[in-house]
């Protein structure tokens, strides 16, 4: 019998979803063995037209990281869902928008006119701008086009499964590849994590007194947090308590509060707002009814980029996409 | 333009909504579509809610509850800090502050709220709706 073919693919992404299979060590010998990997571009030679040339669903399973931001991207994965049984969603930028999603906080216009015009480290005295399509010396040439906005990958093809994570641990992914393989799945649409929240398994969480109060929030660089203690109590910001457990609470580990990347709990609509509503709800003021507009704001002024901190994971997710 | 301001009012059930109901409100003359959605503690109406309501056309978007002290489970406090880290964050975004409205009546303040719904809408009706984002490109 054929072994079940699979594909890997990366579009708006940082590479680190490629690392992170790589991070399978040994475990990869035995994936290798178990699959045909017929399609990865970062790592071996197969062409577009190798997979153009391949029946439709003839591929078991492809894992696509990266958000979607250009035509070119748009065409790969139209092409590799149809070519596919399933796609699962890998890594945070595919299924939230992740880090690049953050370029929504502007548009095409003046993500070219900083990249090619305004920055620091740009020469460019005739003001070239990218074109699709140019005429050079009798040549044309092409270029893919750059959107509006970053998407994530269920904005633009249909997904059967989302692999969370900046980026998504070994042993998820290992669980994910083993699903497939004995036909042990969920639900289509399901989150290959646990439901729980971080909080629910972060080690610091028998420190997390079962009410929090925090009436003054501190920001990272100002306090050297007790590696024993809940960020929270610390007066830091943690989003542990709206986000999704399976990290292995990476961040938490190495002293740092967790941002959010493995994505809200299941039936979070917005993930930026629910992070908001977790947060502004264990604040407090001493004389809270006698409190001012402005108290409140004094209260909120240490977070300083709060669409930056809520959703800089999920802005591309969120219901309301990006600045308008 | 895209036809008459759309308003969500979230009111609390113990104080807010009869006090909406008797005000009679609705079928006032505001040149508007002004949904009330009834819950049970302003403290309730999570960021979430509020978001999900422009994701569907709200213009704008108004929190009431009970006054310092007149709610029983301090809910209006939680939300008042929700709305007002809500209203931070969506700015950046470039939705106006001006689009969320907190505000807090006792059971018998009809007027008040009348006025005060009233108001929020002309505010909102200046600003025009939300700008629809365009897709796939
Ligand atoms: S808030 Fe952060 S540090 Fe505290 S228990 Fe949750 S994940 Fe751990
Ligand atoms: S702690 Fe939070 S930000 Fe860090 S890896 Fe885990 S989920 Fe991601």
């Amino acid at each position: 019998m054929s072994k079940p073919k699979v594909a890997l693919y990366w579009c708006a992404s940082c590479g680190g979803c490629e690392e992170a299979v790589v991070d399978l060590a040994e475990d990869l010998l035995e994936v290798v063995e178990a699959v045909d990997i017929v399609f990865w571009p970062v790592a071996l030679d197969f062409k577009k037209k190798d997979v153009q040339a391949m029946k439709d669903g003839e591929i078991a399973l492809t894992f696509i990281n990266g958000a979607i931001r250009t035509g070119e991207q748009k065409e790969m994965v139209e092409l590799l869902r149809r070519k596919s049984g399933l796609v699962i969603a890998f890594g945070s930028c595919a299924h939230l928008g992740g880090i690049p999603g953050l370029g929504n906080f502007y548009d095409r216009e003046s993500a070219f006119e900083r990249a090619y015009l305004t920055s620091p480290s740009t020469v460019n005295p005739e003001g070239v701008l990218p074109v699709t399509e140019a005429d050079v010396d009798g040549f044309e040439l092409t270029l893919p086009e750059f959107w509006n906005t970053v998407h994530t990958l269920d904005q633009v093809i249909d997904v059967d499964y989302y692999l969370p994570g900046c980026a998504p641990p070994a042993d998820l992914l290992m669980e994910a590849i083993t699903a497939v393989l004995t036909g042990n799945l969920p639900e289509k649409g399901a989150v290959l994590a646990p439901a729980k929240s971080l909080c629910d398994s972060c080690p610091r969480s028998d420190s997390k007194p079962l009410k929090i109060s925090i009436s003054k929030l501190k920001r990272p660089h100002e306090v050297e947090p007790d590696p024993e203690k809940c960020f929270l109590e610390e007066g830091l910001i943690c989003l542990g308590v709206s986000t999704r457990s399976g990290c292995g609470e990476r961040c938490i580990n190495v002293n740092m509060p967790c941002r959010g990347c493995f994505g809200p709990m299941d039936g979070v609509l917005d993930a930026g707002a629910k992070a908001v509503s977790a947060i502004a709800s264990i604040l407090e003021l001493e004389d809270e009814e006698n409190a001012t507009e402005e108290d409140i704001l004094e209260l909120l002024r240490p977070i300083a980029d709060p669409a930056g901190l809520f959703y800089m994971y999920s802005l591309p997710s969120s219901l309301l996409r990006r600045s308008q | 333009m895209s036809g008459k301001p759309k308003v969500v009012v979230f009111c609390c059930n113990w104080s807010v909504y009869p006090g909406l109901q008797l005000s009679r409100m609705l079928d006032d003359g505001i040149d508007a579509t002004v949904e009330p959605i009834v819950t049970m503690c302003s403290g309730r109406v999570s960021p979430e809610l509020v978001v999900e309501a422009f994701s569907r056309g709200a213009w704008g978007v108004m929190v009431t509850g009970c006054p310092p002290e007149e709610c029983d489970h301090d809910g209006n406090y939680s939300a008042r800090r929700r709305m007002t880290l809500l209203r931070n964050t969506l700015e950046q975004l470039g939705i106006s502050p001006e689009r969320i409205a907190m505000d807090w009546f006792s059971a018998g303040e009809s007027a008040e709220l009348k006025s005060a719904v009233s108001e929020f809408t002309e505010q909102i009706s200046q600003l025009g709706p939300m700008k629809s984002v365009q897709e796939l490109a």
